[in-house]
């Protein structure tokens, strides 16, 4: 590619994404908010975050990782357990996943396991 | 500085990321300095991904670009979630919150909301955690740009970005419709992880928001 035309993609997606980021809290930020709009929005920030862990946790080198890989999914369960546990801590919810993932990982080879 | 503290947590779990997008720009044939200025400018892992990709897949520049604004549509909610608490403030620095406004950052916003509600000191969290996320993140990014991915893969650090968000998440979900949005979305978003334009992860989410107004609607039945 040309510099030319590297850039015209750097500058699309950045002035986009902006325009984007920017929508409600700049553009239409003087409209009030619809209550339908408001009640939507409560459902589907966990929507996304929803997504965002799942397709995380099941999507490995851009496939759909197979039961073959079920350390990712019970290490995943297990930090959400942990979560739950403790509020929501970060460092604890970060650690006890990457662990568990290990483990499990390390077991499987270990043992065999499918 | 809570911000700032809060954030140094998660800077490894993004490392691999930023290096694999460093990586990928290069090898999708973006000059150098246009390397560099993407994750500075876009500040946003997934559509800088998801534009590699389809740069490497010789797609036109128009769909590409397209395409890594679709991937980012749903920071149009944030944006809404975040525009009643900024209105008292001037114009240029509402643009500014708006410019760093990523996953992340808005989840610890949401986290912040529930322990603390109607905080005053938000703004000066955000600005604490994003001076930490957006340096690193171009840092990180520009060291794959260079260095190639340094980081083996044996390691599995990729596994850290969902954990950030399951931490988020466990928070969220203690009422029954917030817990089928999520659960809703997770299941749709990996079913529909095969459509093109990774239109997946939005169709996702719409099912999610459809599964937690179905739950709502039994429990007032």
């Amino acid at each position: 590619m040309t510099e030319l035309e590297s850039w015209s993609v750097v500058a699309g997606l950045a002035v986009g994404t902006f325009l984007i980021r920017y929508s409600f809290i700049g553009l239409f930020a003087q409209r009030d908010m619809p209550p339908w709009l408001e009640h939507g929005l409560k459902l589907l920030v966990p929507a996304i975050f929803g997504a965002i862990v799942a397709s995380g946790v099941a999507i490995s080198g851009g496939a759909i990782a197979g039961w073959t890989h079920w350390p990712r999914y019970a290490a995943a369960l297990i930090a959400f357990g942990v979560a739950l546990r403790f509020n929501g801590n970060l460092p604890l919810t970060l650690i006890s996943g990457m662990v568990a993932l290990h483990a499990l990982t390390a077991l499987q080879g270990w043992l065999a396991l499918p | 500085m809570e911000g700032v503290r809060n954030t140094l947590i998660i800077v490894p779990s993004y490392i691999p990321f930023a290096l694999v997008c460093g990586v990928a720009s290069v090898t999708a044939g973006l000059t150098t300095s246009a390397a560099i200025g993407l994750p500075a400018l876009v500040f946003g892992g997934s559509a800088q991904a998801v534009v590699t990709q389809f740069l490497q897949n010789a797609a036109s520049l128009w769909i590409a670009v397209l395409s890594g604004l679709v991937v980012n549509l749903r920071m149009m909610v944030y944006s809404a979630a975040l525009a009643p608490k900024l209105r008292h403030l001037p114009r240029g620095k509402r643009m500014l919150v708006a410019a760093f406004l990523v996953d992340n950052l808005f989840a610890f916003l949401q986290q912040r909301e529930r322990e603390r509600p109607g905080d005053p000191h938000w703004v000066e969290y955000y600005a604490g955690m994003t001076l930490i996320l957006w340096p690193s993140w171009a840092l990180f990014c520009v060291v794959g740009v260079f260095a190639g991915n340094i980081i083996p893969a044996s390691w599995q650090l990729d596994f850290a970005i969902p954990l950030s968000f399951v931490a988020i998440l466990a928070n969220s979900v203690r009422q029954m419709p917030l817990l089928a949005a999520a659960v809703g979305g997770g299941i749709a978003s990996v079913l529909l992880f095969t459509l093109p334009l990774k239109l997946g992860l939005i169709a996702g989410c719409l099912c999610g928001l459809l599964a937690g107004l179905l739950v709502e609607r039994m429990q007032k039945a």
